[in-house]
């Protein structure tokens, strides 16, 4: 037979129609127990490698991985990845392994990636796999944190992994139910004393309970980003979280006895907390911040740890951090500051006591 | 310059009497003048007496001029108020030698039949100051000072409004100009030197509670932000909101609750989510502030 374009044209007409008669009659198994074909298989992880390899191009990836951060990133690990993925110490339910595909066992294969295709996966999920997007795509800082866990994890032992992921008690409920239970999920990370567990967290301590209880709802809200935050937020009863705000607001606050050397940072961070930057439409920190008799809804910034604080402020700088109905006031004050700026605030904040007024030193 | 009007009509009216009458005759003329004589008309009425009027005219700008130039003069104001455009409003410094600078904000005081040198100014775009009924425009530039010399001659209010456009708010952007007989002005100047007798009470806690300070001030309180105009004696001036709304307590209000919807791309942020209570006390409270 002789087969001319007028076969090929209604050969390819007819192909769609056929495609999707064949779906519909669902001969197709889409079954995870019998796995893939091997060509698919290979297929769909050579189309995966290959396209996480080329968005990985983008990723600006940090002079050094934030190790200082390594407890948050483990105590997320713990609730939003371990039931896939495994920890040191904690073997997969036999029901994860029957995933298609199954996830990795990450230890053992997380060497298989550089550092920026980490983030990629990381922050963004593998579509068709279950592999999901982190929480929040606001906060790259909380993936890097991430990214540099899953490098030291191949080498971390149980007992490491456990003093970070769960601190003291050793293995808190999964699904916190009364306030003992919901107390031990905060305490992972910011510790019965509410000093924070890492150079990251914020101090809770002698927080205001007003900010808290906004915070905390703002959280399970999405209106404060936060993958890391977003789990425990919404997994306690939101009955409780004003019970929780008023626990860490009734803690003794700490003197805080870091340091900082850099005098020069310190008078630049003392001179815009106290009388702002005019050219750059940046007000007094202390304004809002500093003596008494403040709108409790202000936090007490005072002692934070710097690494907090200039976190927070770069967040606000590009508009990526919500929270209480006030928030949007920081978000105008911030976007002036440089980077020296935020260095400088950090620097001074953390090292005070107690914020003065506003005005000259 | 109303006398240099009339000088200038008044001359170029005669001129050009002349000119058509000198045509006239020539077309009614019968006979030809001869060349020469032409040339004589040429040279007298179409060099010489140009030059001449011209040179008188050089003369009588220039003996105009030092009046307009005070700088020249000797015996300098003693009065120089500076004034620096900011996206959308004015902030006005009182300098006197001898005596504290008197900040306040979007309105101006100025005595009668008294010369101000002003001291023009902006912190971020090219505004442009301009009292039409008091004299010419000059504009603020970023990282210059412009000087420009008024004197006002009745006492009134004044409108000025911004003349180089600035942004969303710049058809929002105005002030007024108070001329004042120099006595009063004088005993309303002292006035400013001291904080409000209002400056305290609930008010002020609540004010410097929800952190107005960090971009406001008010003279006697906590307050001493540099980012927004100075409150110190809100009360006392005639508008709000630079020039736009009758300074009502109503309009305060409004203002510290919706300011972007008074005035688009405003610096000031909304606080809708202050209790309204407070709002209310707040604005009566920087209403007292005369």
């Amino acid at each position: 037979m002789h087969v001319d374009w007028k076969h090929i044209a209604i050969a390819l007409a007819i192909l769609p129609v056929a495609a999707l008669l064949f779906a519909w009659i669902g001969f197709f198994n889409v079954g995870a127990s019998s796995g893939h074909w091997k060509i698919t298989d290979w297929f769909l992880h050579f189309a995966m490698r290959s396209a996480v390899r080329t968005y990985a191009l983008s990723v600006d990836v940090p002079e050094k991985l934030p190790h200082h951060t390594l407890q948050p990133a483990a105590g997320h690990f713990a609730r939003g990845c371990a039931i896939c993925h495994g920890a040191p110490g904690e073997p997969r339910s036999p029901a994860v392994l029957r995933m298609l595909p199954q996830p990795p066992a990450l230890a053992e294969r997380v060497g298989e990636w550089n550092d920026a295709e980490l983030f990629r996966i990381v922050k963004h999920g593998i579509r068709f796999t279950g592999m999901p997007a982190w929480p929040s795509q606001a906060r790259d800082d909380e993936v890097w944190a991430m990214v540099a866990f899953l490098r030291d994890l191949p080498a971390m032992d149980e007992r490491t992994y456990r003093d970070l992921a769960y601190g003291d008690p050793a293995d808190p409920a999964l699904h916190p139910v009364d306030f003992g239970q919901s107390l031990a999920e905060c305490v992972r990370c910011h510790a019965a004393d509410g000093l924070g567990r890492s150079a990251a967290t914020p101090i809770l301590a002698g927080q205001s309970e007003a900010y808290l209880i906004q915070s905390l709802r703002a959280y399970a809200e999405g209106r404060r980003q936060s993958g890391v935050m977003a789990l425990p937020a919404t997994a306690v009863d939101a009955a409780l979280l004003r019970d929780l705000a008023q626990h860490f607001a009734a803690l003794p606050s700490r003197k805080p006895d870091r340091i900082h050397h850099d005098p020069a940072l310190m008078r630049r961070g003392e001179e815009v907390a106290r009388i702002g930057i005019p050219a750059a439409k940046v007000p007094a920190c202390l304004g809002c911040h500093g003596g008494r008799e403040r709108n409790p809804l202000y936090p007490r910034i005072a002692g934070q740890p710097a690494e907090y604080i200039a976190v927070q402020l770069d967040l606000f700088r590009h508009g990526k951090r919500g929270g209480t109905e006030f928030s949007h006031l920081m978000t105008d004050a911030a976007k002036g500051l440089s980077d020296t700026d935020i260095a400088a605030l950090a620097a001074y904040f953390s090292t005070l006591r107690q914020a003065p007024a506003t005005g000259a030193p | 310059m109303a006398t240099l009007f009339w000088v200038m009509t008044c001359g170029g009216a005669l001129i050009w009497a002349g000119t058509v009458a000198v045509l006239l005759y020539a077309v009614r003329r019968r006979t030809l003048y001869s060349e020469p004589a032409a040339s004589r008309l040429i040279f007298w009425a179409g060099a010489v007496f140009p030059a001449i009027t011209l040179i008188l005219l050089l003369g009588y700008a220039l003996w105009l001029m030092p009046s307009l130039r005070p700088l020249a003069q000797p015996g300098a104001p003693t009065l120089r108020i500076e004034v620096t455009g900011r996206q959308y409003w004015w902030r006005v410094i009182y300098r006197q030698p001898g005596t504290p600078p008197v900040v306040s904000a979007n309105e101006i005081r100025l005595p009668v039949g008294e010369r101000v040198e002003f001291t023009l100014k902006s912190d971020d775009v090219i505004h442009s100051f301009w009292i039409p009924a008091l004299g010419g425009k000059m504009d603020m530039i970023p990282g210059r000072e412009n000087r420009l010399s008024l004197r006002a001659t009745k006492p009134g209010t004044f409108r000025g409004p911004c003349t180089e456009f600035c942004g969303t708010s710049h058809a929002l952007m105005a002030f007024s100009a108070v001329a004042m007989e120099p006595a009063e002005f004088r005993q309303w100047l002292a006035g400013q030197h001291v904080p409000s007798a209002g400056a305290t009470g609930t008010g002020a806690r609540l004010f410097i509670r929800h952190g107005c300070g960090a971009c406001h001030a008010v003279a006697g309180t906590e307050a001493t932000g540099m980012l927004g105009p100075d409150l110190s004696h809100l009360g006392s001036r005639e508008t709000l909101g630079a020039g736009i709304l009758p300074n009502s307590q109503d309009n305060i209000a409004r203002f510290i609750a919706e300011p972007d919807v008074i005035k688009p791309g405003v610096q000031m942020p909304g606080f809708d989510m202050l209790p309204p209570d407070d709002i209310e006390a707040i604005a009566s409270w920087l209403k007292g502030l005369k």
